[in-house]
């Protein structure tokens, strides 16, 4: 009887796991928790990829968004790829599907509970970007920092930014130039660790 | 009178608390036991011992579900989530809210966490955050999701839901709101409830008397007007900004002090000026206000003072120290119960102070690092007592160096005063009440008025807003011939300014100078279209002027004019009932004054007739009745009192016609015929020695009356004093040689001898 029991208890965290697999991948604009990197490269004629870390419940995070979207039509595809990767635990492919769609993000999420995307990008922060170059099938970081200087630390504020770090970045690394490093450091809510 | 107007300026500015909001309820000073436990045993600060009790404390009246908070520190989860930003944001100090440094000015709902809840909060955080007991933890607070104070008796919406971007610099935005009220109302309390509240930080409650923002936007009010200070006219009488009504995310619920609601009048506006961060998605906002009544009207009124250093803002770029300073003289003795400190984004240091006529300084507030996203209005613990002669001190810094993280211009630009939030502002509100005022003076707040549009004056001696206020109060305190100067001066600036020329207009008549009113009544017609609410109001001061000099058939039909061209009002209707009343056609004008009570009840002009006519038609009930509401409308209204007693007296109610007559006095010290007729109710009532002091005292003001020297003769009479009676009947008849009842008397002491 009580392996019986045991059973039935798995079979139902089994049923649980997998709709959650299957609403999340139900929407092809969130990867759910990808073990690697190589997604990042599937994609051919990309020469920079970026990263974008966000939170949906962090409101820097969020008010970076309309910023982050317009270097995504300044920089357009195939050259360069933007990526938006949702690391906190608290964010899941719902709540992401939502994000994107609230927030009129042309983009794929990546739920990014194991944190690889953190470790490559080096990632402490929402909001947060990191800058790859393309070189063949590997990926070198080129920058990672803050998007713009209008944060400048929690409660100091500029009306606007007019200093537009990533853009920078990304422009220098499509150009082949040295690409300038942030002037200060990133500004919003701490990564929380990984998902054990 | 419809020409003692006042233009108001209220800044229609401010903000809150920005992206980690953390205010605080009540306060926090104190140490709260769980802290001082945590003192004792530094080791063992838990979640659910020592750092629920802070949050729940200072944070989660923002930062709960639904909140305006960005995201909710009710559980051990959210504590343990949110902890790095928790860490810094406490001891940086930006969370909570709170800018006054300590020790200048003592105010009430400090937000300032204390020392020790902050090294508390570091030492949970740095320690590993240990979760203790969660089921011991305190009971999370509840928080209504409408309304705090219950049901409201009135809800106000926004016209339109307005879009705010989703990027951007942060928007400032009025959204005017009519209410639908039928008579007067007082309102105690008042709570906002804006949706998303997330992105409100901060709204300023104003109220436009004459709806004038919604008149002067016409096609497109419902949208909202941009903006960060407004201008707004006050309508027709002396009726100053009296409450700070400012609401931010913390602020449950704006609770008005006893004796101190603020009044809404039908055709009032509520504009809500609002401060919304861009949340980084396009957000529909909508707002509602939730009003609840008194049936009590204020027994305090106090009043709005400014300082401002705007006329000196003109700040080099790259300039990192720019002063300005302001200073007023109060004339009366005043109690301070807040203040709101205000500029925008290059404000760096502002410091308000008093110094007493003793050369005592006393601290209004010091803000040592100013942040425009952070104002609040501050009230004191305690109402700051300041005698008259006090000097009022306001010292402001700004900087506008590239250093400066906030400056909205990169570089910088040379910054001067404006209303858009890129422009600079300098401003010290203060909520002041008048105090120690003496039995019969003028409303003090006439003085105050004075005493700041004459500092405004002395700073921008053309301004024609406080050129104009300053007139009004100076007529308001009855300094015609003075407030017809200063008219005179706003005219040599603008000569066809029809309001002014209608002011002045009253202005002169108050002082007696009859024609020259007139010619003002008719320039201001002739330069203003009838349409436009100045020639209105020239013609309805010329047709009452009319009145007042008996030209009674012109004043009908000016009256009549009036009522064909511009918007129908009670109190037309009223004055063209005093004409006709004044042209022997009593029935005619009793229809008027009932159509003016229609329109408006309390309409003074209306129901004083009605009641001087009833009282003559010989129904003093109703004259009684008619009269006590005029007395309402009108309280310092001497002659409504006067004919309140007389009514009275018909009834036969002496002692209640006495404390009207006592009230007239008080208003109209040198009113010979109030203490004639005081004497009169006295000797009624049996007081004989009361009564004859009140003769007597008539007398003095006023020898020349023969009946005052009969009713004194009677009284001497009827006392045994017969030769003094005698003497009194006799001069009475050298007044009046025809004076029956003199004679009469005089007659029937011969006899009595």
């Amino acid at each position: 009887m009580s392996i019986r029991v045991f059973f039935r208890i798995v079979a139902v965290v089994a049923v649980i796991f997998a709709a959650h697999r299957a609403l999340a991948q139900a929407d092809a604009n969130v990867i759910s928790d990808p073990t690697s990197t190589a997604i990042l490269l599937s994609n051919p004629g990309v020469r920079v990829v970026v990263l974008y870390f966000a939170a949906t419940d962090c409101p820097i995070s969020n008010r970076e968004v309309p910023e982050v979207i317009r270097l995504s039509h300044h920089f357009p595809a195939p050259s360069v790829r933007f990526w938006w990767v949702y690391p906190n635990v608290e964010d899941n492919g719902q709540t992401v599907v939502k994000h994107l769609h609230d927030f009129s993000i042309p983009a794929i999420g990546v739920v990014d509970h194991r944190q690889v995307f953190v470790a490559l990008a080096h990632a402490t922060i929402t909001p947060e970007a990191a800058v790859f170059l393309v070189e063949g099938k590997k990926l070198h970081e080129v920058y990672h920092g803050r998007i713009d200087n209008r944060y400048i630390t929690l409660g100091q504020e500029r009306p606007q930014a007019n200093h537009h770090d990533l853009e920078l970045a990304i422009g220098a690394a499509l150009a082949g130039k040295p690409v300038p490093q942030p002037d200060g450091p990133p500004v919003g809510c701490a990564i929380a660790p990984p998902q054990k | 009178m419809k020409t003692l107007r006042a233009l108001s300026v209220f800044p229609a500015t401010a903000v809150l608390c920005v992206l980690f909001c953390l205010p605080l309820v009540g306060t926090h000073a104190a140490v709260s036991p769980q802290s001082q436990a945590v003192a004792q045993e530094p080791a063992s600060a838990t979640w659910s011992h020592d750092v629920a009790p802070v949050l729940y404390q200072n944070c989660t009246t923002c930062h709960h579900p639904g909140g305006a908070g960005p995201f909710s520190l009710l559980t051990y989860a959210d504590a343990r989530r949110w902890a790095p930003q928790i860490l810094q944001v406490t001891q940086s100090r930006f969370m909570p809210p709170w800018l006054p440094a300590p020790g200048y000015g003592d105010f009430a709902d400090v937000r300032r966490l204390s020392d020790d809840d902050r090294a508390l909060l570091k030492r949970w955080i740095n320690g590993g955050m240990a979760p203790g007991d969660v089921k011991a933890a305190p009971p999370a607070p509840h928080f209504e999701t409408k309304w705090q104070l219950g049901k409201p008796d009135l809800i106000l919406q926004t016209a339109q839901p307005f879009t705010l971007p989703a990027g951007g610099t942060d928007v400032f935005r009025n959204l005017i709101m009519p209410n639908p009220l039928k008579e007067t109302r007082y309102i105690r309390a008042m709570e906002i409830l804006p949706s998303p509240a997330s992105v409100v930080h901060h709204a300023n409650l104003l109220i436009d008397r004459t709806a004038s923002l919604r008149r002067l936007h016409p096609a497109d009010w419902q949208r909202g007007i941009p903006g960060m200070e407004l201008l707004m006219d006050a309508g027709n009488r002396f009726d100053p900004d009296s409450h700070f009504l400012f609401w931010k995310p913390d602020t449950r619920a704006l609770v008005e002090p006893d004796g101190m609601p603020w009044r809404l009048d039908p055709g009032n506006d509520l504009v809500l000026n609002i401060h919304m961060k861009p949340t980084g998605k396009p957000e529909t906002v909508t707002a509602q206000v939730a009003l609840y009544f008194t049936p009590d009207p204020p027994i305090h009124q106090p009043m709005l003072l400014q300082l401002d250093g705007d006329d000196q803002l003109n700040i080099p770029a790259g300039d990192s120290k720019f002063i300005v300073q302001d200073s007023l003289t109060l004339p009366v003795d005043v109690q301070v119960l807040g203040v709101y400190p205000h500029a925008h984004y290059l404000g760096r240091d502002m410091q308000g102070w008093a110094i007493l006529p003793s050369g005592e300084k006393k601290w209004l507030v010091w803000i040592k690092d100013w942040d425009i996203n952070r104002q609040s209005v501050y009230r004191y613990r305690e109402p700051l007592l300041l005698p008259a002669g006090t000097v009022l001190h306001m010292k402001y810094s700004f900087d506008n160096s590239a250093a400066n993280p906030h400056n909205p211009h990169s570089p910088p630009v040379r910054v001067t005063a404006g209303n858009r939030s890129d422009d600079e502002m300098s401003h010290l509100w203060l909520q002041v009440l008048a105090v120690n005022t003496p039995a019969n003076a003028p409303d003090p707040r006439l003085q105050l008025e004075e005493a700041w549009m004459r500092n405004r004056l002395s700073k921008s001696p053309e301004d024609g807003v406080s050129l104009y206020n300053l007139a009004a109060a100076l007529a308001g305190e009855n300094k015609f011939t003075e407030a017809a100067a200063v008219y005179e001066q706003e005219l040599k600036l603008d000569p066809t300014n029809a309001r002014a020329l209608t002011a002045m207009g009253a202005a002169l008549e108050g002082a007696g100078q009859f024609d020259q009113a007139r010619e003002r009544y008719q320039a201001a017609i002739a330069t203003a279209s009838l349409a436009d609410s100045g020639g209105c109001d020239a013609q309805f001061d010329l047709a009452r002027l009319q009145v007042r000099r008996g030209e009674y058939a012109e004043a009908e039909k000016e009256f009549r004019a009036l009522l064909s061209a511009c918007p129908e009002d009670a109190e037309t209707h009223s004055g063209l009932g005093a004409a006709l009343l004044g042209e022997g056609r009593a029935d005619d004008a009793a229809r008027e004054f009932r159509r003016a009570l229609e329109m408006d009840a309390g309409d003074f002009t209306a129901l004083y007739n009605l009641g001087v006519m009833a009282a003559d038609a010989g129904k003093p009930g109703p004259a009684a009745k008619l009269l006590e509401d005029a007395v309402r409308a009108k309280p310092d209204s001497s002659d409504a009192h006067v004919k309140l007693a007389s009514a009275y007296a018909q009834l036969g109610r002496l002692s209640d016609a006495l404390t009207q007559l006592r009230t007239a006095a008080a208003l109209a010290p040198q009113d010979a015929q109030v203490y004639s007729s005081m004497a009169q109710v006295l000797d009624g009532l049996g007081q004989s020695e009361e009564a004859f002091t009140e003769q007597k005292r008539a007398l003095q003001l006023d020898p020349q009356d023969a009946d005052g020297w009969n009713n004194l003769g009677a009284m001497l009479a009827r006392g045994g004093q017969t030769e003094a009676a005698r003497a009194a009947f006799e001069h009475a008849l050298q007044i009046n040689p025809d004076h029956a009842q003199a004679k009469a008397n005089l007659a029937r002491l011969a006899n009595r001898n």
